[in-house]
């Protein structure tokens, strides 16, 4: 299998306000393959969001190095990577249909050609007839839809997500889950999805990166087979092998002293 | 004040549900009835009050005219074509003015986005120039730039330029950083955050400076006609009171008043054209 993204290495820390350094990220080594469905799971403080500015591209981390199809990242964002937040950063003044091309007009593509592309997106995400709506207009689902949307139209090979499924209500969650999964496995992406939720990841994952905090580092790293071929995530969640790594992740998350004061 | 609590009523009414809750929006609108019908209550009673006073001898006329003969001014000027050239001259001062300073104060303001240094740079000096009074400068103006319409343009631009510049230069930094990752993410270059992102977020900034300066433009456009002029509505208020026409100036009055309305109505008209995206 190859490597589409590789991180050795990677340290990174922050100057505290007393004078010291405070370390988020503790020497981590990771990688994705082709077509692979990579997350990261791990307690607030384990510098989850750290990792994925470093993996962006955003920050620059103090040493180790990002590897994108066995090249080093130079810092300047690749269109190799799209990513997705918990927050959709939907522009409020765009309709639908020119939020989900922003990618495309950004990168030079004309108007009219970037719609017609952008339009054949809307039947597959369930969004036929909100193309000329205004985000205010959608809900919360629809409106991670369209982020998602807005990252997949640009066709990178990998899609980055932190938190993305957070803020929704539980069935809206599995719903659009089901779909994400169904949409990456058929236009063969790689995902890393940077998540707490332990469910979320054994669900959705082919592996699965298990983080500790203070400082950030990996502490085991978990190939996943919940021996289905189903793409829906009520039927993973209740495959027979769910809870062996649900288990499994629990109690290396667990061996480490959660504190409630974060 | 009326009007938005009207308006803001009326909104409230419109995203709400039919049904169980009619009668709340029958007491709702029977409320809006009762204030209007006090409003104009009010004004009838002041004007006539105002009238009666005047007529029964209890209010000196000279010194505080009466709605009656301000009226009568109104109407004599209407017809002599005076009223209407006066207001041209005036809107026309102020409209211009405030294209130059209003807009291009947005404009400058927002630019300041793309330099940190320059703004850091500028900043003392916008301060100093923002605490200039207009009326303190208004008459090197018309040194500088003459009796005619220029100064008076001058005067309103001036009035105007610094609160545009620094409302729509607050509102350019309050550019959502995530957001502009994201387009860094696209690989996008600082001129297309600024034209994609920077100004259209900032839009409902400019547009509260653009509000706010619609008073100090006609200001500044009375101010100027005050200090030396041969027209506009500002220029018959002064002339009324020089030789105790209080009629006059009250009619001048009036006239002002008639216009900011007018003005306002027009900006927040462009402010729902531009901002069309944000209703539900």
């Amino acid at each position: 299998m190859s490597k589409v993204l590789e991180a050795i290495g990677i340290r990174k820390s922050y100057a505290t306000p007393g004078g010291g350094r405070t370390t988020i990220l503790q020497d981590l080594h990771f990688h994705a393959n082709r077509n692979e469905f990579v997350s990261f799971v791990g307690p607030s403080g384990c510098g989850k969001s750290t990792l994925f500015n470093i993996i962006t591209g955003l920050l620059t981390p103090d040493s180790g190095s990002i590897l994108l199809k066995n090249r080093e990242t130079t810092g300047a964002p690749s269109p190799e990577l799209g990513y997705v937040l918990q927050k959709d950063l939907l522009f409020p003044w765009r309709t639908v249909i020119d939020n989900v091309i922003l990618g495309l007009e950004v990168q030079g593509m004309p108007k009219r050609e970037a719609r017609e592309r952008a339009r054949t997106l809307f039947e597959l995400y369930h969004m036929e007839g909100y193309e000329k709506k205004y985000p205010s207009q959608l809900s919360g689902g629809m409106r991670q839809r369209v982020a998602l949307m807005r990252t997949m139209v640009t066709q990178p090979e990998i899609i980055l997500m932190d938190e993305a499924y957070k803020a929704l209500d539980y069935p809206l969650k599995i719903a659009l889950e089901s779909e994400l999964l169904s949409v990456v496995k058929q236009q063969q992406k790689t995902v890393i999805f940077i998540t707490h939720d332990i469910e979320e990841a054994v669900t959705l994952s082919d592996r699965v990166y298990v983080m500790k905090a203070h400082p950030g580092e990996i502490v085991q790293e978990i190939a996943i087979d919940l021996e289905t071929d189903s793409l829906a995530i009520p039927e993973r969640r209740l495959s027979p092998r769910f809870n062996d790594y649900y288990e499994r992740i629990w109690r290396s998350i667990g061996t480490q002293p959660a504190s409630i004061n974060e | 004040m009326a009007m938005n609590s009207v308006s803001s009523r009326e909104t409230v009414a419109g995203s709400g549900r039919r049904g169980p809750r009619e009668s709340f929006f029958r007491s709702l609108n029977a409320r809006r009835y009762t204030l209007i019908t006090l409003q104009v209550a009010i004004v009838a009673l002041l004007l006539g009050g105002w009238e009666a006073g005047v007529r029964s001898g209890q209010i000196n006329p000279f010194l505080f005219s009466s709605p009656s003969q301000v009226w009568q001014v109104l109407v004599d000027r209407f017809h002599s074509g005076e009223m209407l050239g006066d207001i041209k001259v005036t809107a026309l001062e102020t409209i211009i003015g405030f294209a130059v300073g209003a807009i291009g104060g947005s404009i400058l303001g927002l630019l300041l986005w793309y330099s940190r240094f320059i703004s850091d740079l500028a900043a003392p000096f916008i301060a100093a120039i923002g605490a200039i009074p207009v009326l303190a400068i208004a008459p090197i103006t018309i040194i500088w730039f003459g009796t005619e319409m220029l100064s008076k343009v001058v005067i309103v631009a001036f009035s105007c330029v610094v609160v545009s510049l620094t409302t729509s230069y607050k509102g350019a930094l309050r550019t959502d950083p995530d957001l502009i990752n994201l387009l860094r993410s696209f690989n996008a270059g600082r001129g297309t955050i600024f034209i994609k992102l920077v100004v259209p977020s900032a839009m409902l900034w400019v547009l509260s400076g653009l509000r706010l300066n619609v008073g100090f433009a006609l200001v500044g456009a009375i101010v100027g006609e005050y200090i030396s002029s041969d027209s506009g509505v500002g220029h018959m208020i002064l002339l009324g009171s020089s030789n105790f026409g209080m009629n006059i100036v009250l009619a001048g009055i009036v006239l002002v008043m008639l216009m900011m309305l007018c003005f306002n109505a027009l900006v927040a008209f462009i402010e729902r054209l531009i901002l069309s995206w944000d209703k539900k």
